[in-house]
């Protein structure tokens, strides 16, 4: 071993103190008459070994407990490298539990502990509101008109702005280059919340907010170096957004980030009117210097007190109360994720436990397996001190290279998780292993050396140096009843996660089955962008359609197409309606609204269930409206609607309801009911796309939706979605399809989250399963290990092979039978924590929980006849020879 | 040589420290002179052997209250000397005031009669 400079200089000082101390002891002797030789003899045996006094002298220096560390984690490596199938098998098991905490862990990191990338984001909030009285709730409110101008006026202690509550898709043509891309609207004011500052240009200023003010634009980084090339003189250039001419204002910094994350912002400009009737604006806020958010939460509750909404809610909530008060904006940005993070974050702490239990059980055979070698080092002088030192280095040798490990699984797993997540599904940029998650790997390596290497540690301190010699390592029955404790209770926490999964599954399995109320195979459907000034006249909008609708018509294989502003799968305009005659006259209504061509029943195949579909023949001043069954069966209770009449509060038009159609499924996400499923049958209502003459209503509905164009083909068309984008471009060539879709692609859009869920908690519990399957295994084989002598004696004595493979994987299947039984009590307790994410399923399942038991049982069976197999090969003639 | 370990004591815990102390106290000295100092002054009972008076001095001397340095010894001869620092001297009047009581007590319970008669 070589030695640092300042070591051996110190090594070779002590070496000539103590030969100064011979030379003089020997000088007095030869003085006091002795030869050289006997004086030199006798100041040795005076002085004792020299090595020794070396040794304990070092010892004072204080690195030698470092020296002393060193050497033993090198025996420690050893040992490790001495037993490698003990030490891959605890490696990858640890590796797979550390990295999947890791990969979630991250995820946690990025959206709940990370600051948000804006300056002092602790001073930065949005909007909740607690009601109390029948209606009881707390959560993020979005605003209307009304709130947003009282809380920019008369909410001094805020900086406040408001955006829309999405990006829409819109069409950016800059000379002859068109192009779809994701637009966001914001106040003025909205980048000052988030303190951001062009790096050229400006932000929005007052006048560019107020409504019909001058129409500007600000890029986003990564637009400004695609479409404009990075041109520094892009400032006051104009480009046609929306079909209208708007000035470049602004460019964005390269690392900007906004909670819209759109590629190109224009002034929102709010008003009480049109989208600012209803609570359409999502508001952000920053505290002032000098205030604070009391005083702020004061103000807000203050200014909104008068409001046209307070009015309304306090006359039809009579006794009840509306509280507002701020929440800083990272809480509220994650707000509905953040409980399904923690499962998740909870599952992986499960998995962990797991995989500690197995690891304790294997560290705990190796101890004692280790008996032989602890009791020679301990009759050699060691103090149990130092042995527990050695196995507890040894323990975080494991943890630390299994934690290394794990840092790469982890790093693999949340890339595939990543790509599994649909764009913008996390309202965070990036999610990385930085410092606090590799911290966490680490500490959470720690962590499992501590609870793996405790049961082995406190076994071996009853290692007993008389007793233990002579025996030869024979395991007594405590420590397998303390392994099969071990195994029950990874068995247990694995049953409750294959339960959870189990119920995932169905509750996926019962959404993507439920019937659709149209015929999905041979559709497909192409949005576009109509936010654009062009087709806010209704004329230009039904010629649009007409030709469009006529060309695609004629494309060889194509039975029919219509237009509509949604279709099924999608979530779908809420308007307000009232009944105008009958007995339910006055009754007003909130519902779901889709405009349609004629064909579009006819396209998606939805059953006409009374009256009839639209026609071509059908006049733009006719006032006709079609409801689908759950309407009429909610509304009108039952009775036949046909002939009766709606009114529309926002088109202010009386309808001659004509037909009804039978429901389809669509996405709840605009949260019209309560608590539905995100796919559901809800009242809708549609109207004839020709009827929709009101100008502001196109242009409002279009910055919110996209239309689609539905095309039923017979079957496979060669080329059909260049004929489709050509048949639209014969309409419009300056207008480009965002995108074709399939009705399956819309279905696995809507399910995105369930189908994260199951594909993450499916993972994980197949992890937990395949630990405990490891566990068992190892039980069981160490049990034949252990006992080849027993069991050698047994077969001489008459007893079957058979009979002996059945007395030894009784340990395995009576631990995971227990484990079984313990995971199914567990899950009566847990699992109730899962109503609010499962659909079309109990939560108490009985053909989830069946299937539980049968995976389980065939793993475990498994887990324990393959190391049985060996006790047929065992020979009781060399057994017993060996004794 | 049996009999010159007859004669010897087994130095109680600590005392050594105070031993090697109070030696220093007159000069700085090196290892082999401190124990022969030790051996002399108490009347050859007390020897005190290399594996316990190297191991004290280093241990003094990263407490810091000896330091140590190379000299020259008389007879012309490379020499590790020690010598009592400020911390030390207070370290060494603590130790002091500490056995003074410590023997005091022993010589009450050891000796109770006499101390009565005194009285």
């Amino acid at each position: 071993m070589k030695l640092p400079r300042w070591r051996q200089r110190k090594e070779e000082e002590l070496e000539a103190e103590i030969q100064s101390h011979l030379d003089m002891a020997a000088r007095e002797r030869m003085e006091r008459g002795e030869t050289a030789e006997q004086a030199r003899a006798a100041v040795r045996r005076e002085f004792g070994n020299v090595g020794l006094v070396k040794e304990v002298t070092r010892e004072m220096w204080g690195w030698a407990s470092l020296e002393r560390l060193l050497q033993e984690l090198r025996f420690g490596l050893r040992m490790l490298r001495k037993n490698p199938g003990f030490s891959l098998v605890a490696i990858l098991t640890l590796a797979l539990g550390i990295g999947a905490n890791t990969a979630i862990f991250s995820i946690v990191n990025a959206l709940l502990l990370k600051e948000l990338p804006y300056a002092q984001p602790e001073r930065m909030g949005t909007i909740y509101a607690r009601t109390t009285g029948s209606e009881s709730s707390d959560r993020r409110r979005n605003i209307d008109g009304e709130q947003w101008e009282l809380l920019r006026d008369n909410v001094p202690s805020l900086i406040s702005a408001v955006s829309g509550m999405r990006t829409s898709g819109v069409n950016l043509r800059a000379g002859s280059h068109v192009q779809y891309l994701q637009a966001g609207r914001v106040s003025a004011h909205y980048f000052d919340v988030l303190a951001l500052h062009p790096i050229i240009g400006r932000n929005f200023s007052e006048d560019e907010d107020r409504p019909h003010g001058p129409r500007t634009a600000i890029l986003s980084y990564a637009l400004w170096r695609t479409a404009f090339g990075g041109n520094p003189n892009v400032l006051e250039q104009t480009v046609l957004l929306k079909g209208e001419p708007y000035t470049i204002i602004g460019v964005l910094a390269e690392n900007a980030t906004t909670p819209l994350n759109a590629d190109v912002y224009t002034a929102l400009q709010p008003s009480r009117e049109g989208e600012g009737q209803a609570t359409n604006f999502a508001a952000i806020t920053r505290l002032r210097d000098g205030a604070i958010w009391a005083q702020a939460n004061a103000e807000i509750n203050r200014a909104w007190s008068r409001s046209l909404r307070a009015q309304r809610y306090a006359k039809s909530n009579p006794g009840g109360q509306v509280t507002y008060y701020s929440v800083s904006l990272q809480k509220g940005l994650t707000d509905t994720l953040r409980p399904q993070v923690l499962a998740l974050m909870l599952v992986a702490g499960f998995i962990l436990l797991i995989a500690c239990a197995n690891l304790a059980g294997l560290t705990l055979v190796r101890m004692l397996r280790r008996r032989g070698e602890i009791v020679t080092r301990l009759a050699l002088g060691a103090s149990n001190w130092q042995i527990q030192r050695q196995l507890w280095i040894e323990n975080l040798l494991l943890a630390l290279v299994g934690g290394a490990a794990g840092i790469g699984v982890g790093f693999v797993a949340l890339r595939g998780l990543l790509l599994l997540l649909p764009e913008h599904f996390l309202p965070v940029a990036t999610v990385s292993l930085d410092a606090r998650v590799l911290g966490f790997t680490l500490s959470l390596s720690l962590l499992t050396s501590v609870l793996f290497g405790m049961l082995p540690a406190l076994a071996t301190r009853k290692v007993d140096l008389r007793s233990s010699i002579p025996s030869r390592g024979v395991i007594g029955a405590g420590s397998v009843r303390l392994r099969q404790g071990l195994i029950a209770g990874e068995v247990a926490l694995t049953v409750v996660l294959l339960a959870a999964a189990g119920l995932l599954i169905r509750t996926l399995i019962h959404l993507e089955t439920m019937p659709p109320g149209f015929n999905p195979t041979g559709v497909i459907t192409a949005k576009a962008s109509l936010d654009d000034a062009r087709y806010h006249d209704p004329a230009a909008f039904r010629k649009l359609l007409n030709e469009s609708l006529a060309t695609m018509r004629e494309i060889p294989g194509v039975q029919n197409a219509a237009v509509g502003l949604t279709v099924p799968y999608e979530r779908a305009l809420l308007a307000g309606v009232t009944i105008s005659d009958g007995k339910e006259a006055g009754q007003k209504i909130m519902t779901n609204e889709v405009y349609v061509t004629p064909g579009y029943f006819d396209s998606l195949q939805i059953p006409v269930l009374a009256g009839r579909a639209f026609t071509d023949a059908d006049s733009p001043d006719a006032q006709y409206v079609i409801v689908n069954q759950t309407f009429a069966r909610k509304f009108f209770h039952g009775a036949n609607p046909v002939g009766r009449y709606l009114n529309e509060n926002i088109l202010t038009k009386n309808m001659l309801i004509v037909g009804v159609v039978g429901d389809t499924v669509i996405s709840s996400a605009a949260r019209l009911n309560a608590g539905t499923a995100p796919l559901t049958s809800e009242e809708t209502i549609y109207l004839p796309a020709a009827q929709v003459v009101d100008a502001k209503f196109l242009s409002t509905v279009h910055t919110w939706f996209q239309p689609s164009w539905v095309v039923r083909t017979a079957g496979p068309v060669e080329g059909l979605t260049g004929q489709m984008q050509r048949a639209l471009a014969s309409a419009d060539p300056n207008l480009p399809f965002s995108g074709f879709y399939y009705m399956k692609d819309l279905m696995a859009a809507t399910l995105a989250t369930q189908r994260i869920q199951v594909a993450l908690l499916t993972a994980m519990s197949s992890l937990a399963l395949l630990l405990s399957a490891v566990g068992i295994f190892a039980l069981v084989a160490n049990m034949v290990v252990q006992r080849t002598r027993e069991i050698g004696i047994r077969i001489a004595l008459g007893s079957t092979s058979r009979k002996a493979m059945i007395h030894i994987g009784r340990s395995g299947v009576g631990a995971s039978a227990l484990g079984l039984v313990l995971g199914l009590i567990l899950c009566a307790g847990t699992l109730r924590a899962m109503r609010s994410v499962l659909y079309g399923v109990g939560v108490y399942d009985a053909l989830t929980i069946f299937v539980v038991v049968l995976m389980l049982s065939g793993v475990t069976l498994l887990a324990t006849i393959v190391p049985t197999l060996r006790v047929a090969r065992i020979d009781p003639a060399k057994t017993l020879r060996e004794e | 040589m049996k009999r010159h370990y007859e004669n010897r004591i087994e130095l109680l815990q600590g005392t050594l420290d105070l031993l090697i102390l109070q030696t220093l106290q007159w000069g700085a000295r090196h290892g082999y002179g401190i124990s022969q100092a030790i051996r002399i002054n108490s009347g050859e009972v007390l020897q005190v052997d290399a594996g316990s008076l190297y191991p004290a001095l280093h241990r003094l001397e990263r407490k810091k209250w000896i330091k140590s340095e190379w000299t020259v010894s008389d007879n012309k001869q490379q020499v590790k000397a020690y010598r009592l620092t400020a911390a030390g001297k207070k370290q060494l009047a603590a130790e002091r005031s500490n056995w003074e009581k410590l023997s005091a007590a022993m010589a009450g319970i050891l000796h109770p009669a006499e101390k009565e008669s005194e009285a």
